[in-house]
């Protein structure tokens, strides 16, 4: 097991010794939470820090807030926090569903959701859900603190809103208000472990203003802004269901990888799209499927 | 730049001279010459590596030694200082394994699943091993034992 | 052949140990953390790291090599390319170098190493190595390379040497074709009511050990190397080394080779792949132990593949289902080095009729070079390949005539004494056995149906052969020993992979002597210390090892009863072992336990000891198999041992929008002539399927345009986790005797992954109505296939 690379680390036990440190710092700086993406990089060379800033140390990053109308999240709860939350999965439950298919427990006790989207590949799973949710991301840095809404944050491919100097601090995710039903629908290789090929998170709330988006089939996950014009208000019947199947090409441009093909993506996102919706709708009646059963 | 690290691995302290870039799991095995975690993919992706951080299995091959100062670190070897745990003696009496190299990592999965869970379904332990790739066994008679232990450790409690 | 034993004869109480799911003798070792595997051995601080420098580019001349900014970096040794080691190597023919010579012939290719203190200073240091390369047109596509102007990518195989059973055709790329011809199959096909012909793809897989290939080797100033080697075969590894390395002026007892315990083998760690890099920087670095480990990436990319096939099949059939002939046309994308590879070819070209009756058969089998990473063996070695095609045709022949598939190939089904391709007769086995237990077992006949409208069932079903594909004097020879309380150590070299192979050999020689297997150990293979081994691969081990395990017995056997005699005057024949003990069927009351004398003798009555320590020894060589045969119709010999038979049946259900498939039951019968130890052989039977699966549902090796595998990794290259098994899998075994086998055992370890895909392809026509003639048959193949077939309607 090896890093060649050589890099210093600094380990502050402040978040206000980490600005410094951040600010301070000429060269090519990397935060380290949970690790799972950055050791790997770090192995593989795809970054090239020399400083890595471990946050772990820092108070009050690590809980999860009911803050009445919405969940707050801070940037070093794990997915397994995540998991065994009862609020969350009371009150949140797309955000339960999606952790449950990030990886593997060994994963899930160090990865953390900030980490997810910070990381930002085109695949995370926690973007599609967060855009649904209309999270905010709340940063501090040497300039002060900065509330980012989630529409706002994923600029490209592993790029992201987030400044030189900015550390995450938590993730705010308003509580959609009378209830609400969802589903998070991953399309993967196999029952294992797997990055999503393709994913689509949907909320339906009680006025069936409903949100989609995918991820994995864009730069950025994306919302699929004609398809929620197209069922707003509306209730959901074959023909209607069909036709947003139908703008599903029109909202994501996904492409052949080693993966997947890219009309593969395309029928499954349609495919996704229609269960998904389905359950959210029955969820949101109450005699949906439970959360965490694989729709595909 | 070379810093010391304090963990406690099975039980007994450690000082160790590390760099930034050296891997928890290199460590472990060089420094400290507990040779359980195995290297097998260098991703995190075939969970041989797993050890409990914390009480929490982690993939040993994403944790920096660095992380680990102020922390305790248990493998296989430190589960039980007499012999085997109970789990482990299913294992055994079953032949669960067959080359052995995933098994370290499924032990540790396992026994944490059983201390968060004494009452696991079949799903249930599918997902807590679903992380550590076994090529030989095809797993059923590791999921097997598992259930096997955890039956017999809710009888055992009544 | 058929005669018992003296020891089957006697036997009226039936077996203590044989037969039965003894536990395994390495199950404590592995789960209490103490089994060592190679990485794990330490070697003090005098251990040097070796980082491979590799080609990008699939076929090239190498211009120039300049090492010198490498070797200037602190900390590093030295620095090696092709030019310190020119010597080549191969297990069956000699076409590879330890490192490349003037050119490199796949991307991967170890072109120079770094060896130094610190992996990490290895490893900056080795991209600092300067090489000049000329690129080549490479060539991917084994029918490419068929073509009669295209490149050589060996030149020189004209002066290859090689056994003489191979054919390698030179001033082409093709380094072996075997040819079989039995009968006349234009005849053959004239005869026939109906004819189909079929073309099947398979491509690349990799085999995914969950342990990397290591090697630490160590050349001391006494000019003795020992190397420490993750693998299969520390026999052939010592051989070849010391081939290899004659130069140096190597006697083979000054090679060491030392095998811990593997971590998972599945044919990628037989042979030498990577351990030639070992033992050549050994010598570079006179007295001190040098590693390689390689990462997961270099697995995936340079060690061995199983090979590529495009395969052309013609069968012919009268309208009662009987075969008349079948053509079976074997394209194999054997990769840059077929050393170990060409044998895959051998082996698929003399059995690729697939365990049928056929009056008429021609095979041509083509071991063709590629600029793709060397080909070489793994479990099933080029059955499975072959076996995909086959059953997929035969099921297709099947429904053109309107005959049920699997009452097809019970009215085919080989049976002993039936005359095999080439011309020797098939074993006693159990094939029509298997194939009604296993159609019992999924309920063959009978429809079913999904809730889900979204979701189809069908059901498929595969038979399956193999025999181990070896050298006609490959051997095995055993050691074994007591102790002053009675407890045994067996010394062998097969390898302990998981198989369980050191469970059988105990079960083997404890029924012998009466000992129980937790009363003995096994030891790993030390080349020093332990008899010889060809190999273990081939699935051949209990049978071949335990053969020479079993006479081992029976000679410390033959050794007690004699001083027993001498001493106690029981004439031998009266004399037999019960409980640690020697009995007396003259004499009820005579117990004497063997602990009493096995090392101390027994004493006699004037005061004096006789006998002493109580060692036996034990060979086995099959003494009927011969190469020589016709080369250019493989008639007159005898090159295959035996065939282990056995068939597969699935119930699939499959998602008709998403492709996605599961796996609700699965049923696997094979004819293991004796088992053992029926635990281990289920543990063969569910292992396998699992890989066999794998192979046909998601494992999908992806190579760029420029030849560079694209996913070597696990994020990519999917093996199965605890998610990805069947719901239910049932075990049957057979045992129809083997008549030449320790207690009629012959070998399984292979042959439980072979009918995996085609099953899944039959199935899926099935259910679906859609015949895919490619692998993988991934759920994106299957759901795109189906949304072809809608548009087309």
């Amino acid at each position: 097991m090896t890093i060649a690379q050589v890099f210093d680390y600094e380990r502050p036990e402040t978040l206000d010794e980490a600005l410094e440190i951040l600010i301070g710092h000429a060269g090519d700086v990397r935060v380290l939470a949970g690790g799972t993406d950055l050791i790997a990089w770090l192995r593989d060379e795809a970054v090239a820090p020399d400083l890595v800033v471990d946050i772990k140390r820092i108070e009050g990053l690590g809980e999860i807030v009911d803050e009445g109308d919405a969940l707050s999240m801070g940037s070093l709860v794990t997915f397994t926090h995540l998991l065994n939350s009862e609020p969350v999965a009371a009150r949140l439950p797309l955000i339960s569903e999606m952790a449950a298919t990030v990886a593997s427990t060994g994963i899930r006790n160090r990865a953390t959701m900030v980490g997810n989207i910070c990381s930002a590949v085109p695949s995370c799973d926690a973007g599609p859900v967060l855009l649904v949710y209309g999270a905010v991301v709340h940063t501090v840095g040497v300039a002060g603190t900065r509330r980012i809404p989630i529409d706002e944050w994923f600029l490209g491919p592993r790029m992201t809103a987030l400044g030189r100097g900015e550390i995450v601090t938590k993730v705010l995710v308003p509580v959609p208000p009378g209830g609400h039903g969802a589903a998070f629908v991953r399309l993967s290789r196999y029952e294992g472990e797997d990055l999503a090929q393709a994913s689509v998170a949907i909320l339906a709330p009680p006025d069936h203003r409903f949100r989609v988006a995918f991820g994995a089939v864009a730069d950025t996950p994306v919302r699929a802004r004609r398809v929620e014009a197209l069922l707003e208000g509306k209730a959901l019947d074959p023909v209607l269901v069909a036709r947003a199947m139908a703008l599903v090409s029109e909202e994501i441009s996904p492409i052949t990888d080693i993966r997947a093909s890219k009309e593969y993506r395309l029928r499954m996102s349609e495919v996704m799209l229609q269960r998904g919706l389905k359950a959210a709708v029955e969820r949101l009646e109450g005699n949906g499927p439970s959360y965490g059963t694989n729709l595909m | 730049m070379r810093m010391d690290v304090s963990v406690t691995v099975n039980g007994e302290p450690w000082l160790l001279s590390v760099e930034p870039n050296d891997v928890l799991l290199e460590t472990l095995r060089s420094k400290v010459g507990v040779k359980s975690p195995k290297i097998g993919c260098e991703r995190g992706d075939c969970g041989s590596c797993t050890v409990l951080l914390d009480g929490h299995t982690v993939r040993s091959c994403l944790v920096l030694s660095v992380e680990a100062d102020g922390h305790e670190v248990v493998t296989i070897e430190g589960l039980d200082d007499e012999g085997l745990t109970e789990l482990q003696q299913f294992f055994v009496d079953m032949n669960s394994f067959q080359c052995g190299f995933c098994a370290p990592g499924i032990v540790l999965a396992a026994t944490e699943l059983l201390e968060e869970n004494p009452r696991p379904t079949r799903e249930d332990v599918q997902e807590a091993i679903g992380g550590n790739l076994c090529r030989c066994t095809g797993y059923d008679p590791i999921i097997d034992a598992v259930l096997a232990a955890a039956h017999a450790g809710g009888e055992a409690t009544g | 052949m058929t005669t018992l034993r003296p020891f089957e004869r006697e036997s009226t109480r039936g077996l203590d140990f044989v037969g039965k799911a003894a536990v395994r003798v390495d199950g404590l070792e592995k789960v209490s953390g103490a089994a060592r595997y190679v990485d794990d051995l330490d070697f003090g601080p005098d251990l040097l790291y070796a980082e491979i420098v590799e080609s990008p580019f699939a076929n090239a001349l190498i211009k120039a090599i300049d090492t010198s900014a490498a070797a200037a970096v602190p900390g590093v040794t030295k620095v090696v390319t092709g030019k310190d080691f020119p010597f080549k190597f191969g297990l069956y023919m000699k076409d590879r170098y330890v490192f490349a010579q003037d050119r490199v012939r796949f991307v991967g290719e170890q072109v120079a190493a770094v060896i130094a203190r610190d992996p990490k200073v290895a490893k900056r240091a080795a991209k600092l190595v300067e090489v000049t390369y000329e690129e080549l047109p490479p060539i991917f596509d084994p029918l490419e390379a068929l073509k009669p102007d295209s490149e050589l990518i060996h030149p020189d195989l004209g002066d290859y040497a090689h056994v003489p059973w191979f054919y390698p055709h030179e001033n082409t790329n093709i380094a072996h074709w075997r040819k079989t011809r039995k009968g006349d199959v234009e005849q053959g096909f004239a005869q026939a009511d109906l004819v189909l012909e079929g073309e099947y793809r398979v491509p690349r897989y990799a085999h995914c050990a969950i342990e990397p290939h290591v090697i630490v080797g160590l050349y001391d100033q006494s000019g003795r190397l020992t190397m420490w080697s993750a693998s299969q075969s520390p026999y052939t590894q010592r051989h070849l080394f010391a081939e290899a390395l004659a130069p140096l002026g190597l006697s083979h007892k000054d090679v060491r080779v030392i095998t811990p315990y593997v971590g998972g083998g599945f044919g990628g760690k037989a042979g030498v792949s990577m351990e030639i890099m070992g033992a050549a920087l050994a010598t570079a670095a006179k007295g001190h132990p040098v590693k390689i480990r390689f990462t997961r990436e270099q697995e995936f990319y340079n060690t061995y593949q199983r090979q590529g096939l495009v395969a052309h099949l013609k069968m012919g059939v009268k309208n009662d289902g009987t075969i008349t002939a079948i053509r079976h046309i074997l394209n194999w994308d054997a990769g840059a080095y077929v050393e170990y590879g060409a044998n895959v070819v051998n082996a698929a070209g003399l059995s690729a009729t697939g365990p049928y009756r056929v009056p008429n058969v021609w095979i041509d089998s083509k071991c063709i070079y590629t600029n793709l990473p060397p080909g070489g063996p793994y479990r099933g070695f080029g059955y499975s390949e072959f076996v995909f095609g086959l059953e997929s045709h035969v099921d297709r022949v099947a429904e053109a005539i309107g005959m049920d598939p699997v009452a097809f190939r019970r009215k085919n089904a080989i049976v002993e004494g039936d005359i095999l391709a080439y011309g020797a007769e098939m074993n006693p086995s159990g094939l029509i056995e298997a194939i009604d237990r296993t159609a019992d077992a999924i309920e063959w006949g009978k429809e079913e149906t999904s809730d889900d409208p979204n979701k189809a069932i069908g059901k498929g079903f595969a038979v399956f052969w193999k025999a181990p594909a070896m050298p006609p004097n490959a051997s095995s020879a055993s050691f074994l020993k007591f102790n002053e309380d009675g407890s045994m150590n067996i010394s062998v070299s097969g390898m302990e992979l998981g198989q369980g192979y050191m469970t059988a050999m105990a079960q083997i020689a404890g029924e012998v002597l009466a000992v129980p297997p937790t009363k003995i150990r096994v030891e790993t293979p030390d080349t020093d210390r332990n008899p010889y081994e060809w190999q273990t691969v081939a699935s051949h081990v209990t049978w071949s090892c335990g053969n020479a395990v079993y006479a081992a017995a029976v000679e410390a056997r033959e050794k007690i009863f004699d001083v027993v005699h001498r001493v106690h005057g029981y004439e031998e024949e009266s004399l037999y072992l019960e409980d640690e003990s020697v009995r007396s069927s003259t004499d009820p009351d005579f117990k004497l336990p063997l602990r009493d004398f096995v090392i101390d003798g027994l004493e006699d009555t004037d005061g004096t000891f006789k006998g002493g320590p109580i060692v036996g020894s034990g060979k086995f060589m099959p003494e009927f198999t011969s190469t020589r045969s016709d080369p250019e119709t493989s008639q007159g010999g005898h090159p295959n041992v035996h065939y282990t038979v056995g068939a597969a049946g699935v119930v699939l259900e499959v998602d008709r929008e998403t492709g996605r498939m599961k796996v609700k039951k699965v049923a696997l019968a094979v004819d293991v002539g004796k088992a053992i130890n029926p635990s281990l052989i289920e543990g063969q039977i569910t292992g396998g399927i699992v890989q066999g699966l794998a192979t046909v549902l998601y494992e999908d090796m992806r190579f760029g345009e420029d030849g560079r595998l694209l996913n070597a990794n696990f994020t990519d290259y999917k093996i199965p986790t605890a998610h990805d098994i069947p719901e239910e899998t049932i075990p049957i075994i057979i045992e129809i005797a083997q008549p030449d086998g320790p207690f009629g055992a012959r070998g399984v370890g292979e042959h439980t992954m072979i009918p995996a895909a085609p099953m899944i392809g039959n199935a899926i026509k099935d259910a679906l109505g859609v015949r895919i003639t490619s692998m993988p048959i991934t759920a994106e193949k299957v759901a795109l296939s189906v949304l072809r077939e809608k548009s087309e309607e």
